[in-house]
């Protein structure tokens, strides 16, 4: 597929998408989470995914001339995890959908490869702003930032499957890197070492969704081995 | 559950929530669905809304201060928890006025985090909103704490005097740099000789050794960095009044605003004794004790405690300190 905007069906399909990866990976990312925190990630983000069909199930179908505003399933799915997932991560992760469907909004409504950019370069503001998280804390901001840097390099010329393509690859990056980092923020920080060698699991969330724009991940495994890139 | 008066622990917030808005219905409403309270007859003048909220076991603390001349609405969460940031953004969305909505917020990183997203979605939605953040406690004063002080007593001094300016027509940013302020020159310290009890299992949070007390305690049943020697309170406020005028650096003459406040289960005869120190101390260093309250406005469930607070006034601080109130807690 080129083509240089996505619209409502294929913002739909993505969310759709990344529910399946949640709910395939979701014993992965438990493990990973208890390893790491209180072992709830994995049960809280397919909370938010799970919440997020149901309400884009009740959005129902199209309309007649076969349009679906582009920002719709992501407001949906954004209040899901923004008003129905407890914990912190969860309501993060509505911030970021949030500030997608903000830059849809922007953009005639549909997701050219600069609105993909804008959107989550606004979501990774917003996540550190109410976060207070940086690059190197460990936590969901060590994936979304090389992945914002990634979609503002790829710029309008680039189609948007492709530039989300590598905004997953350099997520994928920042999520092995947090194996290597010392979490100084959230219920990692008090572990210190002992969760020194355990990828963030919000990280690993943050990958997933930006993987799920092109199809399901139904395991983990390949994309944390240092070895596939 | 075994020392409470309640149906089961869960339900001791939403049962005391139901039961305040009936109690003071001519002064609040109750959103049972997202669980606050709004103000019910709001100054007119206001242009901006004022909002707080956080854990509950802090009664009156927030709910008590809805009201005329005060706040517009009140968001707790559980027992020492924050409340979910959709409770904050449904009760900013149905208080905010055309100017927006001021967040008044203590400093804890839960409460940081739910103000915080709920404030992005208010942005989403097109609604100003600023922030406030509390945090006058000089015991959690340290480099090593990156959190930051933690918000306690002095949130009542802050809310009052904000009230006041919002109902004199202040914008939104003129609101948020007062209350900076406001914060800036008020610390508060807080010492215990008994935990609170916990509700869900009906035992003391920590245990104490005889004849010690926790120095420099919070108000979420956490112990504080030392224990030191319960002796007479003439040492001990002195001790405690010494280290917040040392930060305050006030000058002589200056006027203060003082609160004796106590955390759950300290008697008004012992409060008073602890005020009576307190103003002899401000005396002797040449300040002027303007006003005064003592009493239970910020507790932490039954913790047999008290916190002093100071403010360094002035007279438009003092002018709003003394205009009209009309909330639970707080009426004159």
């Amino acid at each position: 597929m080129t083509t240089a905007h996505f619209d409502g069906a294929f913002t739909d399909g993505w969310i759709r998408r990344f529910a399946a990866s949640a709910r395939a990976t979701e014993p992965e990312l438990t493990a990973l989470d208890q390893q790491s925190g209180d072992g709830d990630f994995g049960v809280n983000l397919n909370a938010g995914t799970t919440a997020a069909l149901a309400r884009l199930d009740a959005a129902g179908p199209p309309d007649a001339a076969g349009r679906r505003r582009a920002a719709g399933p992501l407001d949906a799915a954004a209040t899901a995890f923004l008003d129905e997932v407890g914990g912190t991560s969860g309501p993060l992760f509505g911030l970021l959908l949030q500030s997608l469907a903000a830059a849809a909004d922007v953009e005639d409504d549909r997701l050219t490869t600069p609105a993909l950019a804008k959107g989550v370069a606004e979501g990774l503001a917003a996540i550190r702003r109410v976060g207070e998280a940086e690059p190197g804390d460990k936590t969901l901001v060590d994936a979304l930032h090389p992945a914002a840097e990634a979609l503002a390099a790829a710029g309008a010329p680039t189609p948007p499957d492709q530039a989300l393509r590598r905004a997953a690859e350099a997520a994928w990056q920042g999520v092995r890197d947090t194996a290597g980092l010392r979490a100084r923020l959230g219920r990692a920080s008090y572990l210190r070492e002992r969760a020194a060698d355990v990828p963030d699991p919000g990280a690993v969330g943050v990958a997933l969704f930006l993987t799920s724009a092109g199809g399901t991940v139904t395991a983990l495994t390949p994309y944390l081995s240092p070895a596939v890139s | 559950m075994a020392a409470y008066f309640g149906n089961a622990a869960e339900d001791l917030v939403p049962d005391a929530l139901a039961g305040f808005a009936r109690a003071h219905a001519s002064l609040v409403t109750h959103d049972t669905e997202h669980g606050y309270l709004l103000a019910r007859d709001p100054a007119p003048g206001r242009r901006v809304a004022l909002l707080s909220g956080g854990g509950s076991g802090h009664e009156p603390l927030h709910t008590g201060f809805v009201g005329r001349g005060m706040l517009d609405a009140a968001v707790p969460g559980r027992v020492f928890a924050s409340p979910h940031n959709r409770s904050v953004y449904e009760a900013s969305v149905a208080a905010a006025r055309e100017d927006g909505v001021l967040h008044v917020v203590k400093n804890y990183t839960g409460d940081r985090i739910n103000f915080g997203i709920a404030a992005e979605r208010l942005a989403r939605r097109g609604i100003p909103c600023a922030r406030v953040l509390v945090d006058d406690d000089l015991a959690s004063e340290s480099e090593e704490i990156r959190a930051g002080r933690r918000g306690t007593g002095g949130t009542v001094l802050v809310e009052k005097i904000l009230g006041a300016a919002a109902d004199s027509g202040l914008a939104l940013d003129e609101l948020a740099k007062l209350g900076g302020e406001l914060v800036a020159r008020c610390r508060t310290l807080a010492v215990a000789s008994r935990a609170h009890t916990a509700p869900t299992t009906g035992g003391p949070a920590f245990e104490l050794d005889a004849g010690q007390l926790e120095y420099g305690v919070g108000i979420h049943g956490e112990r504080a960095d030392r224990a030191r020697a319960h002796g007479p309170s003439s040492e001990l406020v002195a001790e405690m009044t010494g280290s917040l005028l040392q930060t305050l650096a006030p000058s002589r003459g200056d006027a203060v605003i003082a609160l004796v406040n106590g955390l759950g289960s300290v008697t008004p005869l012992e409060l008073y004794g602890i005020f009576g120190e307190l103003g002899r101390l401000l005396d002797d260093r040449g300040l002027d004790l303007a006003r005064c309250l003592v009493g239970n406005y910020v507790t932490a469930l039954d913790m047999r405690g008290f916190s002093i607070t100071l403010m360094v006034a002035d007279p438009l601080v003092l002018e709003r300190y003394d205009a009209p109130v009309r909330t639970a807690a707080l009426s004159w």
